[in-house]
């Protein structure tokens, strides 16, 4: 999995954006596991070298922010907030309904399908929208029992319609590019 | 200007710290302020040579004026009229939290860890935390132990992430293969995706793990740390020069650690110095002469030596091992200049370099340049330490950096630095250039020259190196690489750079040159500790002592002399190398070669050989061991 | 599922203050249709403030209406922003940069997105303000990765400012380049920390530095540095419009002018509610956000985000004068009121804010490292019921060793903070659950004791 002609020239010009170019390491990484849905050691190794820099320091930041995923995650990846705000409105009757309706038992598995996988995060600053959750770079607020399984639903339907997509692994939703680019 | 920076020299600042009041330089930490009334402010991520980053949070101490709460030692500056407590009530507490918080998740394997008995958590768990455990409950475990190269192991479970070895690797050695993943109590160090650490800084992580986290699996489960008898020694690998310590148990070597020397080493070693040490303990050992492929006497065998090297004049090579001392060197001279006189002499992993010039520079003096020029030497395979102190030179103190070689080096790591990239054999021309360069104009400026392991003309690179050292005001150093090269040089033990082709008489001491007893030799002695596949099959081979059983003197690259002790005993048969060639010199009919021991040796060449004047004096004492400072206080 | 992708908001997601009134200096103008476009703002008499300040004011003469005005930071420490300012040195040549803190990750804590969301551009002006006061031609925000929509409104608002000239070599005229980059976090609560956020924008590991240096003096890249909040520089418009007299004038002693509280939680109206310093809590939660649901009494609340220590119902009347709170053992914070009912349970919120601080401890020092892990498997044991007296020992212990200057930053203050007033106002709870393996609320499911699991 190498990543695109694309996305390393828009790597090569991410230093120039900075006064120094370690700056530069997490933008790149985002756009390498925008590509490629994970990052795996050759991905990170990879935007190194592009970058000029150690892989060793690319690990060490990659394995520090928790939006970088290490290990794949489903095409359709769920961030629910748990923290207090959420929990006292019920995320967890929320991600326990959720877990059954991807089907699986628990954070970051993949479902059977590779399609679904979510993960229990912390605070995501909407508590005014509790319970909430972060899902294809977008917000959805109030969760409901029947919001997730519409969710999940209009999920499943689109990757039927483009069934070459799925399982690919590459754990990327198809939502607008998130830089505004 | 000059006034001012003067003052600014002898500006102290006087503190009181427990009761005792001491005056130190302005800007220097608590920490380091203690230690001159030998009061203990324990610490782990502290470390002398290492940027404070106020990590592991051990040296709370009370400051006052400053707020009611403790603060790192590690990280304020003195101030004055600044009182410090380290034995209040606040300061006491935290160091007994912070140690019981380290132990939590600690193993507790003590009794199976290499650091145990000179483990700073022991001792300062022993000496400043709580006498009773609360820590009742499962531990975090990690995969352990991790095998970071074939020389080191890590154990995670016992690590305290005080960071230095990853602070070392990037603000000391410049790389970034050891590095720190995920957060919290879930971060661990680790190398390059697991790959193995190639750096050959990398030994020194050892050094300065606090805990038994990093350990060397050279020596792994070997012996018990007061099992083994310390020797203070000098490195014998490279002309550098590094101070090291050399540990001995049942008269075998077991471990190699620095010792810390700022006016060279500043504590660091490289991995060669560190590590290659095992062929010492090696059980095929040469102990007994052999004449003839048989085992025999001292006698049988010298006295063959003696016939077949006696008055060949050019016939004879003699190939010397890159570690002979200063001792060996003025016996050799004695020979060259009597019956082995015209023989052909080299010397292992020589440069082409002549004689330095009268003001070389010395290695601390790098840390005073403003401007560093590094000529046709990987610096970090020819001279590894001084790699470090350029690097120290220009990340800390702000020296520019200019590179002249044709590859990319270690150094090229520095964003800023220059680097002219001639064709080997084009670096004279490359240095002439550098007369006038912007990042020369403020000094003093450090040339650092190699021969580009044999690619360049030496001769004419001298010269332009001369040339730019007076263009620009600078100073040269010479990047000698045999251990000790500027002592044979000095000796006139080796003068051009010769091989031992067409020889028919052959003494190879050490390793074989260019990996072969020449063709030509119809009579070869090896002397050496072991007798390797390219020594073929010689006539005479006589048993020699390694370096941790050697007595005697080195000469490094900045021509500072060192004495070194054995650390191991030499068992007879086994005998000196001075003993040897005094012997070689009576049976070959020389006057004056009877020595009753090494010190006569040194007095004669002392007086004899100019640079070798320091053999007169005595040699530096052995160091004390480490103090226990003042301090304990539990809770 | 298709992203969102609409910048606008939908009527829907204006949960809090907006509309005009006499406290609404930051929310009159929300709520208003296309806010977000610079059109609709400068319509509004957007950048007024700035044009002004370029054309007409010194920074010297900014810097002091900000000190007249009392402001005080809104990201969580309250340090007065004027004080802030002035240890920005004046006679370093070279860059120097304002760095504007979008990362809003304290839990309970969603007022700085409710801004920008509304009001890309009331930032962006304050932060070219800010900019102009300190003798910085680069500002960067430096926002939470996880916001995407307000990330998306900031892009297309810079865009606009680039297109009218306002970002650019000449704002109106004036010979002082003015730009604005935005920096993308990726994960981590701590870089809310302002060292660790430059750390991060820095590309390195966000984990705090010790200080000295302060950012002021050597922050982003090792340069100068102006770090604010959000909330904070988006108060400047006003200042600079009307005068830091004028803003004085709202608030109470040494809390002036008005702040943006995120209430959320057990309320029937969680919402951003813009309100002037020294209302009443019981204000907040029971008028405005509408109290808890019918038949449920307020137990607790954390007045200023998770990391402030939590007060019982009986304190609802303590003021939101920064000081006030102080002085009854709390803090004023990010303004993150969570509000929780006698239907939940102390010991599992607890547990859940300590997991919290557990998992964003960067790890730099031991005793928030070692200590946050600590206190969270002592917390899964006792709700495992698996607790001992000697638990509750453990807690108190933690929590001490957590505070007092152990910790490199404050993250582990504010996890100590959470045991010890947790503890301090519900220790009953604290005992029913590791001394009677019962939870008074009937909230945790304490499994039956497995006799000798902890002997």
């Amino acid at each position: 999995m190498a990543l695109s002609k694309h996305a390393i020239e828009e790597i090569k010009g991410l230093p120039g954006r900075f006064p120094e170019v370690r700056s530069a390491v997490v933008p790149a990484l985002d756009i390498a596991q925008e590509e490629l849905g994970y990052l795996t050691p050759e991905a990170m190794s990879e935007v190194a070298g592009l970058l000029g820099i150690d892989p060793g320091y690319v690990e060490g930041v990659a394995t520090f922010y928790t939006l970088f995923h290490l290990e794949p995650v489903g095409k359709h990846h769920f961030y629910v907030c748990t923290n207090l705000s959420c929990m006292l409105r019920g995320a967890e009757a929320i991600c326990e309904h959720l877990r059954r309706r991807i089907g699986v038992s628990r954070e970051r598995e993949v479902s059977a399908d590779g399609l679904f996988s979510y993960e229990e995060v912390e605070c995501l600053g909407a508590c005014e929208f509790a319970p909430m959750m972060r899902y294809a770079h977008a917000y959805h607020y109030e969760l409901t029992p029947e919001k997730i399984d519409a969710l999940v639903e209009a999920a499943r339907a689109a990757e039927t319609r483009k069934p070459s997509r799925a399982g690919d692994g590459s754990g990327r939703a198809e939502a607008e590019q998130p830089h505004g680019r | 200007m000059p006034e001012s920076d003067a003052a600014r020299r002898v500006e102290t600042v006087t503190l009181t710290i427990d009761g005792r009041q001491v005056s130190v330089p302005k800007g220097t930490l608590v920490v380091e302020a203690a230690k001159q009334v030998d009061i203990e402010i324990p610490v782990f991520c502290y470390h002398h040579k290492l940027d404070p980053v106020g990590a592991c949070r051990l040296c709370l101490v009370e400051i006052a004026p400053g707020p009611p709460r403790p603060q790192t030692a590690c990280t304020t500056p003195v101030a004055e009229g600044m009182v410090v407590r380290t034995q209040g009530p606040l300061a006491v507490a935290a160091r007994a939290d912070i140690l019981e918080y380290e132990l939590v998740n600690h193993p507790l394997d003590c009794p199976v860890c290499d650091k145990g008995g000179e483990c700073p958590l022991q001792d300062y768990t022993f000496r400043h935390g709580y006498p009773t455990s609360r820590v009742d409950a499962p531990k975090v475990h990690f995969e352990k132990p991790i095998a970071l190269s074939d020389r080191i192991a890590l154990d995670r479970e016992r690590c305290v992430l005080c960071y230095r070895c990853t602070r070392y690797y990037d603000e000391i050695a410049w790389e970034q293969e050891l590095t720190v993943d995920q957060r919290g109590i879930h971060s661990f160090i680790t190398s390059q995706f697991g790959q193995p650490l190639h750096s050959i800084f990398s030994g020194n992580i050892i050094d300065l793990c606090p805990v038994g986290a990093l350990t060397s699996r050279v020596w792994r489960f070997e012996s018990r740390p007061w099992d083994m008898r310390p020797t203070a020694s000098v490195c014998a690998t490279c002309a550098v020069g590094c101070n090291v310590t050399l540990w001995e148990r049942r008269n075998q070597l077991v471990r190699v650690t620095s010792r810390e020397n700022d006016e060279i080493d500043e504590g660091w070693i490289c991995d060669r110095g560190r590590f290659g040490y095992t062929q010492v303990n090696d059980p095929a050992r040469l102990r007994v002469p052999l004449v003839a492929g048989r085992e025999d006497s001292w006698d049988e065998a010298l006295t063959a030596l003696v016939e077949a090297t006696a008055g060949r004049g050019r016939r004879l090579g003699i190939s010397l091992p890159q570690d002979v001392t200063n001792e060996e060197l003025y016996l050799l001279s004695r020979l060259l200049a009597g019956p082995w006189k015209g023989a052909r002499v080299t010397l292992e992993r020589r440069s082409l370099l002549p004689p330095p010039p009268p003001d070389a520079m010395s290695i601390r003096d790098l840390d005073a340049c403003r401007a560093l020029v590094v000529v046709a030497s990987d610096t970090a395979d020819d001279v590894p330490v001084v790699n470090l102190r350029i690097k120290k030179a220009v990340k800390k103190l702000g020296a520019r950096l200019v590179i002249v070689h044709p590859r990319d080096l270690d150094l090229d790591r520095w964003p800023h630095a220059v680097h002219l990239r001639p064709e080997p054999g084009g670096a004279a021309a490359a240095v002439r250039a550098l007369a006038g360069h912007e990042l020369l104009r403020e000094g003093p400026v450090g040339i650092l020259w190699g021969d580009g392991r044999g690619t360049e003309p030496v001769g004419e690179l001298a010269v332009a190196v001369a040339e730019l050292a007076t263009a620009v005001g600078g100073r040269q150093m010479p990047l000698y690489r045999a251990a000790n090269e500027r002592g044979a040089l000095a000796a006139g033990v080796v003068g051009a750079p010769d091989d031992l082709d067409g020889c028919e008489a052959v003494i190879c001491w050490g390793p074989p040159p260019s990996g072969r007893i020449p063709a030509s030799a119809r009579f070869a002695a090896v002397w050496d500790i072991l007798l390797r596949p390219e020594h073929g099959r010689p006539d005479v081979v006589l048993p020699d002592l390694s370096f941790a059983e050697t007595q005697g003197s080195y000469t490094n690259l900045e021509g500072r002399v060192q004495f070194v002790r054995p650390a191991l005993v030499p068992r007879p048969p086994l005998r000196e190398g001075w003993e040897v060639l005094a012997e070689i010199g009576q049976r070959l009919g020389m006057a004056g070669m009877e020595y009753a021991g090494i010190f006569q040796i040194q007095r004669e060449a002392a007086r004899a050989i100019p640079a070798f004047a320091p053999l007169a004096g005595p040699p530096d004492p052995q160091p004390e061991p480490t103090p226990v400072l003042y301090g304990p206080a539990r809770p | 599922m298709a992203g969102d992708v609409r910048a606008s908001l939908a009527p829907g997601e204006l949960r809090g203050s907006h509309g005009p009134a006499r406290h609404h200096l930051l929310t009159s103008l929300f709520g208003t249709p296309d806010l977000h476009r610079l059109a609709v703002y400068r319509e509004h008499g957007g950048y007024q403030s700035l044009e002004k300040a370029l054309r007409e004011m010194t920074p010297e003469q900014i810097h002091a209406e900000v000190k007249a005005s009392g402001l005080r930071g809104r990201g969580g420490a309250g340090f007065p922003t004027g004080t802030k300012w002035s240890f920005i040195p004046g006679d370093v040549p070279g860059p120097r940069y304002v760095v504007v803190n979008f990362d809003e990750a304290e839990p309970g804590t969603c007022k700085d997105r409710y801004l920008v969301e509304h009001s890309p551009h009331l930032l962006l002006e304050g932060a070219c303000i800010a900019q102009y006061a300190i003798g910085s031609h680069q500002a960067w925000v430096y926002i939470r990765g996880e916001y995407d929509r307000p990330y998306r409104m900031l892009v297309e608002a810079i865009a606009e400012l680039r297109e009218a000239g306002i970002l650019g070599p000449r704002p109106f005229g004036v010979d002082y380049p003015l730009d604005i980059q935005l920096y993308r976090g990726h994960g981590a609560y701590i870089c809310g920390e302002e060292t660790a956020l430059l750390e991060s924008l820095e590309g390195k590991r966000a984990q705090p530095r010790s200080r000295p240096p302060f950012p002021a003096v050597k922050g982003a890249w090792g340069r100068p540095t102006l770090l604010n909040n959000v909330e904070t520089l988006a108060n400047l418009p006003w200042i600079v419009r009307h005068g830091g007299a004028a803003y004085a004038r709202f608030g109470v002693e040494r809390s002036r002018g008005t702040r943006l509280l995120s209430v959320s939680g057990n309320v029937q109206r969680p919402g951003v509610y813009e309100v002037e310093l020294g209302v009443s809590f019981r204000h907040v939660i029971m008028e405005l956000a509408g109290g808890p649901p019918p038949g449920r009494r307020v137990k607790a609340f954390w007045p200023g985000g998770s990391s402030a220590p939590v007060l019982p119902e009986s304190m609802l009347d303590v003021s939101t004068d920064l000081d006030e709170l102080a002085r009854v053992g709390s803090m004023g914070g990010s303004g993150g009121v969570i509000v929780m009912d006698d239907s939940h349970c102390m010991v599992k919120a607890a547990r859940r804010l300590i997991r919290f601080y557990a998992h964003e401890s960067c790890g730099k020092c031991t005793p928030c490292r070692v200590g946050t892990n600590w206190a969270e498997r002592t917390f899964e044991r006792i709700l495992r019921g698996q607790g001992t007296a000697a638990d509750l020992q453990i807690l108190d212990h933690v929590q001490d060793a957590l505070q007092n200057g152990r910790c490199l930053c404050g993250l582990g203050d504010s996890a100590g903070w959470v045991i010890m007033s947790t503890m301090r106002h519900f220790r009953d709870e604290y005992e029913a659950h590791a001394l009677h393996r019962r939870c008074p609320v009937g909230e945790c499911r304490i499994e039956i004791e497995r006799v000798g699991a902890h002997a």
